[in-house]
């Protein structure tokens, strides 16, 4: 995304940033639905699956007495649509409730994870960028060759291998024989920069390969569609070498799709998380997730789906945005 | 023609896309250095697929050259390196297409378009390259062109951006400009105006031009020479006023049939029945021996002999001078 084309020039842009702040509150005020009835699923299947969180939480011997305190204060005895209302209540407030288990508010928890679960999910977006994109590129302009099938294959199977399969084949190779790579764990990027990054290579990486083989297809498909438009010929009439009509001409537009999807992608890495984070021991939100469920603690599970679902909505918002401050077509109305 | 060298001369050229028999079929034409020569002939009969031959753009497509040369400036453009002919293009033979709607960079700004080519080409600063880019929309008379240089494609109208094309194309002063049917997607009311435009420029930096047209008045406007293309193959070639006033192929008179001033042999030939056959089917002899009038066994079987009327003037017919041949009918 360099060069001049991309920056906006403020004499034809006037209706530029009008028209994208009313495009958020549009698509916020049609978010609205979808995150009532999201609320309303979260919390109602919670209350429907089997096991009680007192009992979880106090083991075998509670004393009933006990129990029923603990049902009061968590307002566990209220008729379910009631607690719905209360929690939803508090949640406008910012207010997401506190953990069963910990007593700590749950905005905290998510909080303190969040950071480790977007690091790695940024990790994995970097990686699958640094692949898909000049992967597709190469497919499409040596389209039907060695290179191209090459490539396909390699993307089918990226789409195709267990994350957990291929978790445990990396760390064989990379921790366990080669030792260069740490196994597991998480070291925040604050303590220690690079070993942060290291340790982050692998499940990065793991987690990177459906996006990157699904950003590769996508990649390719946009660059064969734009490569055989008239104005790639043009670019070519003017003399201009390969690389620059590849890169200047073809690619600027084909990633203009890209651009939106990766966006979107980003979403999806985010909630895809869980599962590297639990092959590798990161104690993320996908850690933190996992934990609530086994332990029936539903304000954390509540919150944190609540959570992901709105980061999901914003994702999709800033691609519908990203995609209209990348388009010129869209940028400077006729 | 005139003893002068030219610029351009294309030798028994041949293009075919893997069947057996080839779309074009040898066919020659030269064109003069500051001199126009007006390609005609029905749609699909192969003028776009020679002037992106010429342009070293077919890359693109499955055709390939079977044979012949094309001499352009002292060079033989098809044994030129990939190299050596990205040099040429843009700088020594430009293009401009038929579609302006879809020919310019959706995401690149007019002025950053033209630029382009002139830094590809010319060792100058990019600000002298933009003052070159800002001068050539001034010449192709776009309306505010400071304005229209920081513009997107999508901002202006067909024939503004057909004027940014001839801006680009005419940019480094071209030798040879290649004009494949420049106004044919464009509004009635502006496309004389940018004929007129075309013309003017040419005369003004002695390019010379192959311009592609449907459009006869135009010919009979701008063309030196005319070369009259029938299904891949040039069926008669000569100076405007031997096309005009004394044409003698068939299809050539079918053609221009419509046109008054031919006189009297319009009457009998000014519709062309029938159409192009497909390739497959296409006749050994003349091509055009499914739909001439004055067809027989020999036409279907054998290739005409070109006949000489006089210098320059060359047509592929076996019934060439046509007059003598009717009148013995
Ligand atoms: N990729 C291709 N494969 C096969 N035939 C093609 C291809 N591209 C063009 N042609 C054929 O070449 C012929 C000439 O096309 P073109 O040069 O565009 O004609 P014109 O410009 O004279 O209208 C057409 O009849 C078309 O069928
Ligand atoms: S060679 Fe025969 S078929 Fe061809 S144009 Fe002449 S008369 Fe007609
Ligand atoms: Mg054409």
């Amino acid at each position: 995304m360099t060069g001049g084309g991309f920056r906006c020039r403020p004499s034809l842009s006037k209706k530029g940033p009008d028209a994208v702040l009313k495009l958020i509150v549009r698509r916020i005020l049609l978010a609205l639905p979808t995150l009532i009835i999201l609320s309303m699923i979260i919390f109602g299947l919670q209350r429907l699956l089997p096991g009680d969180p007192i009992q979880t939480m106090m083991a075998e011997e509670s004393d009933p007495q006990v129990v029923e305190f603990l049902r009061e204060k968590y307002r566990l005895n209220d008729p379910i649509p009631l607690q719905y209302l209360a929690w939803v209540g508090n949640v406008l407030q910012g207010d997401f409730g506190s953990s069963l288990r910990t007593g700590l508010p749950v905005t905290q928890m998510i909080l303190q994870k969040l950071p480790i679960t977007v690091q790695l999910a940024s990790m994995a977006m970097i990686m699958a960028l640094l692949i898909g994109i000049p992967a597709g590129v190469i497919a499409a302009v040596r389209k039907n060759t060695m290179v191209d099938y090459a490539a396909n294959a390699v993307a089918l199977s990226g789409m195709s291998v267990p994350n957990f399969w291929l978790g445990i084949i990396l760390i064989m190779v990379f921790a366990v024989s080669w030792k260069i790579l740490p196994a597991s764990g998480y070291v925040p990027i604050t303590l220690d920069f690079w070993l942060s990054i290291k340790s982050m290579l692998m499940p990065g990486f793991v987690l990177s390969t459906a996006v990157a083989a699904y950003l590769m297809r996508h990649t390719r498909s946009a660059m064969l569609s734009v490569l055989s438009s008239d104005y790639i010929r043009t670019a070519r009439a003017k003399g201009l070498l390969s690389n620059a009509v590849i890169i200047r001409h073809a690619l600027r537009n084909a990633l203009m799709p890209i651009v939106t999807l990766s966006t979107l992608l980003f979403g999806d890495l985010l909630a895809g998380a869980v599962l590297t984070e639990q092959i590798f021991v990161i104690p993320g939100f996908g850690k933190l997730i996992v934990d609530a469920v086994f332990t029936r603690d539903y304000a954390v599970v509540q919150g944190v789906v609540l959570f992901t679902a709105i980061g999901f909505i914003a994702m999709n918002i800033l691609a519908d945005v990203l995609y209209i401050v990348i388009n010129p077509r869209l940028r400077h109305p006729q | 023609m005139t003893t002068t060298e030219p610029l351009l001369s294309v030798e028994n050229f041949s293009l075919g896309f893997g069947s057996k028999i080839d779309l074009i079929d040898g066919i020659s034409f030269s064109v003069e250095p500051g001199k126009t020569l007006c390609l005609v002939g029905e749609s699909g009969c192969g003028k776009s697929v020679t002037s992106l031959a010429l342009m070293g753009l077919l890359a693109t497509t499955p055709a390939r050259i079977t044979g012949g040369k094309a001499r352009f400036d002292g060079k033989d453009l098809f044994t030129l390196s990939e190299r050596a002919r990205a040099d040429l293009r843009g700088n020594d033979i430009a293009m401009i297409f038929q579609e302006p709607m879809t020919s310019l960079n959706p995401s690149m700004t007019i002025g950053q378009q033209i630029v382009e080519g002139i830094l590809r080409h010319k060792p100058v600063s990019r600000d002298a390259a933009q003052a070159r880019a800002l001068e050539m929309l001034g010449l192709v008379r776009m309306p505010a062109p400071e304005k229209r240089f920081h513009a997107y494609p999508h901002q202006l109208s067909g024939g503004m951006r057909q004027r940014a094309m001839i801006a680009m194309a005419l940019a480094n002063a071209p030798k040879l400009l290649i004009a494949d049917e420049p106004t044919t997607a464009l509004d009635v009311t502006i496309q004389a105006q940018i004929l007129a435009l075309v013309s003017r420029l040419q005369a003004e930096t002695g390019t010379a031009m192959i311009l592609i047209t449907h459009d006869l008045s135009v010919v009979a406007e701008v063309a030196d020479h005319v070369a009259v293309m029938y299904a891949g193959r040039i069926v008669e070639v000569g100076s405007v006023d031997d096309i005009f006033s004394d044409p003698q192929h068939p299809y050539t008179l079918g053609l221009f049939g419509s046109v008054p001033s031919i006189g009297r042999r319009s009457s009998t030939l000014a519709t062309i029945e029938g159409s192009v056959p497909p390739l497959e089917h296409m006749p050994r002899g003349c091509r055009f021996a499914t739909r001439c009038p004055f067809a027989d066994q020999r036409c279907m079987d054998e290739v005409p002999p070109d006949y000489e009327p006089k210098a320059g003037h060359r047509v592929a017919c076996w019934y060439a001078p046509l007059e003598a041949h009717v009148r013995a009918a």
